[in-house]
């Protein structure tokens, strides 16, 4: 089973391809959001939040009372998600991935999935 | 957990109504009153409207059990398989886009009547065209631009129809008077499309902060619709000739000229084009999105997924909408036969009833323990009567147009056959370019990076 640790290891590599792809940051602009990962069969929440095109990391997950958007599903989909080894559509369609929030921010969570792994 | 950005219940009940009002319903309304030989209208409408309630409380218990905003495609690939839920999506996604062509065909007609010197297909090209243009640049309506619009829309219609019904004293002739069983269950079965799209609010369910929200609004959207259109009705048939009002796309003209002259229809132009723009703005974009996702799962091309960078829109998916509805509403054009488009719609409506009806009956017996957070009652029996009873339903209305028949039997063959044999394709097409990507990525990442 996969660890907090890893998800975390995951999430920062997510962050780091976000912050060095500049058409990205460009793209990000005017996407303020705080997006809450939390994993439903472990102790583990991180929270990515986006401020004027740059992503950044917290494990302060459990304070974050309103987040814009809430990733949850099993750690190991979590690690495999955003390590880019599935794109995140299937899961959603089948229901083993939850993406609470607007459909906007769901279609834009998906949009920087693709353009950092593609399809 | 709640989220910044949430929906009040008034929201999704004019949501719920907002999506399922729209011009060709006053066309179904029409031929819902030529069906009956008195004014029993509104019998069939609430009888309709009940049944509805019955498929709405089968929505909920699924959309309680798995709230997504994959709504059906979810619900059908938990009961049964992939298979069955793609097809069944596919089918019910082409059936929507085929009801929007014909619905801006009716309403270029309501246009028309009242700017004579613009052509009807030009008035389809330019309501399709401003629509899309909106949708290609990321336009939302906001919910309370919906709520204005859709609770403006059933106090006008309200109004119509008290004004309507006052001037004959709040008198209806022969208002118990079907003219037969057969009468009355045809009656009903059309009466169906006027309901069609309030399920369409499910896919909110991830806006909500208490699912039972989307349940409460659907019942209440179906309550509301159900009065006004039983209302409206009744006023439109005891006002005009029903032999008249069945034939032309425009019945609600004919209606409001008679109650207030160039007033009224200027009024109803009003109304037509804001019950419209709201379906049309919805169908498309939930249309739209339905086929992005499935461009990203490899169930249609890849070119249909991609996206505006600058407002975060999937383009190709928007085209593809706008050149299917906008064949769809020439041809209806050419041929006068939008009758055929809206039975259509209301028998994909009654049969998606039959399949959520199933599904709850498959996913009580698969997942016994899966949380619920509402119920439909009655055990077993009610999903199963929804079964029997929409079943029936869309065999009375296929069974009186073979038109509609051949075209919904076409587009499931057609949407099977696709399934069958073009998605396996894709899907490996999809796999190979992702194995090479994959090696071509593994090979440029510096080694201590994790790789993927």
């Amino acid at each position: 089973m996969a660890t907090h640790e890893e998800l975390g290891e995951c999430l920062a590599d997510f962050r780091d391809r976000c912050n060095a792809d500049p058409q990205l940051r460009r793209l990000l602009l005017d996407w303020d959001r705080d997006i809450l990962v939390q994993a439903t069969d472990a102790d583990s929440s991180y929270v990515l939040t986006v401020r004027d095109g740059t992503v950044y990391l917290d494990h302060r997950g459990g304070e974050v009372g309103r987040p814009d958007v809430t990733v949850s599903a099993e750690i190991a989909l979590l690690v495999e998600l955003f390590s880019g080894r599935i794109t995140p559509t299937e899961p959603y369609l089948n229901g083993t991935l939850k993406v609470l929030g607007t459909e906007e921010d769901v279609m834009r969570l998906d949009f920087i999935s693709l353009m950092i792994w593609g399809e | 957990m709640r989220l910044k950005r949430v929906l009040s219940l008034p929201t999704i009940v004019s949501t719920s109504a907002g999506l399922t009002l729209a011009s060709s319903c006053f066309v179904a309304a029409a031929q819902v009153a030529h069906y009956l030989a008195g004014n029993a209208a509104w019998l069939a409408i609430l009888v309709s409207g009940i049944l509805c309630l019955l498929a709405a409380a089968c929505f909920s218990e699924l959309n309680g059990m798995l709230p997504s905003a994959a709504g059906i495609r979810l619900y059908l690939a938990r009961a049964f398989n992939e298979r069955v839920a793609v097809t069944a999506s596919l089918v019910y996604m082409g059936v929507v886009a085929s009801v929007i062509g014909a619905e801006s065909y009716v309403l270029s007609q309501v246009l028309v009547a009242a700017v004579p010197w613009i052509p009807a297909l030009a008035w389809i090209i330019i309501l399709e065209a401003l629509v899309v243009g909106l949708n290609l640049r990321g336009v939302k309506l906001a919910g309370r631009f919906q709520d204005v619009v859709t609770y403006s829309l059933v106090s006008s219609l309200l109004f119509f129809a008290f004004l309507a019904l006052g001037r004959q004293g709040f008198s209806v002739p022969e208002p118990l008077v079907t003219g037969g069983a057969v009468n009355l269950i045809n009656a009903v079965a059309l009466g169906v499309f006027l309901f069609i799209g309030f399920e369409w609010v499910t896919p909110l369910a991830e806006e909500v902060t208490k699912i039972k929200l989307i349940s409460r609004g659907m019942f209440l959207a179906i309550g509301l619709l159900s009065v006004t259109y039983a209302l409206f009705t009744v006023g439109m048939s005891s006002t005009v000739d029903p032999d008249l009002l069945s034939a032309t796309p425009a019945p609600q003209l004919l209606f409001a000229e008679r109650l207030l002259g160039k007033l009224g229809v200027g009024w109803m132009v009003a109304l037509s084009l804001a019950a419209s723009v709201t379906t049309f703005n919805a169908g498309l974009l939930s249309l739209s999105r339905f086929i992005y996702a499935s461009a990203r799962e490899h169930v249609l091309p890849s070119a249909l997924a991609r996206i505006n960078r600058r407002y975060f829109t999937p383009w190709t998916a928007i085209l593809a909408v706008f050149a299917f509805a906008l064949v769809v509403s020439i041809t209806v054009y050419l041929t006068r036969r939008y009758l055929v488009l809206v039975n259509v719609g209301a028998a994909t409506e009654a049969l998606i009833y039959v399949l959520a009806a199933l599904a709850v009956w498959a996913l009580r017996r698969r997942e016994p323990d899966a949380p619920r957070p509402y119920r439909v009652p009655a055990g077993r029996l009610l999903p199963w009567v929804v079964v029997v009873v929409f079943g029936l339903l869309a065999a009375a209305v296929l069974g009186q147009d073979l038109a509609a028949l051949a075209y919904l039997a076409g587009t499931v063959v057609a949407g099977w056959l696709y399934v069958r044999w073009a998605v396996p394709v894709l899907k490996e097409r999809a796999r190979a370019r992702r194995s090479t990507a994959r090696l071509r990525q593994a090979e440029m990442v510096p080694s201590g990076r994790p790789s993927r």
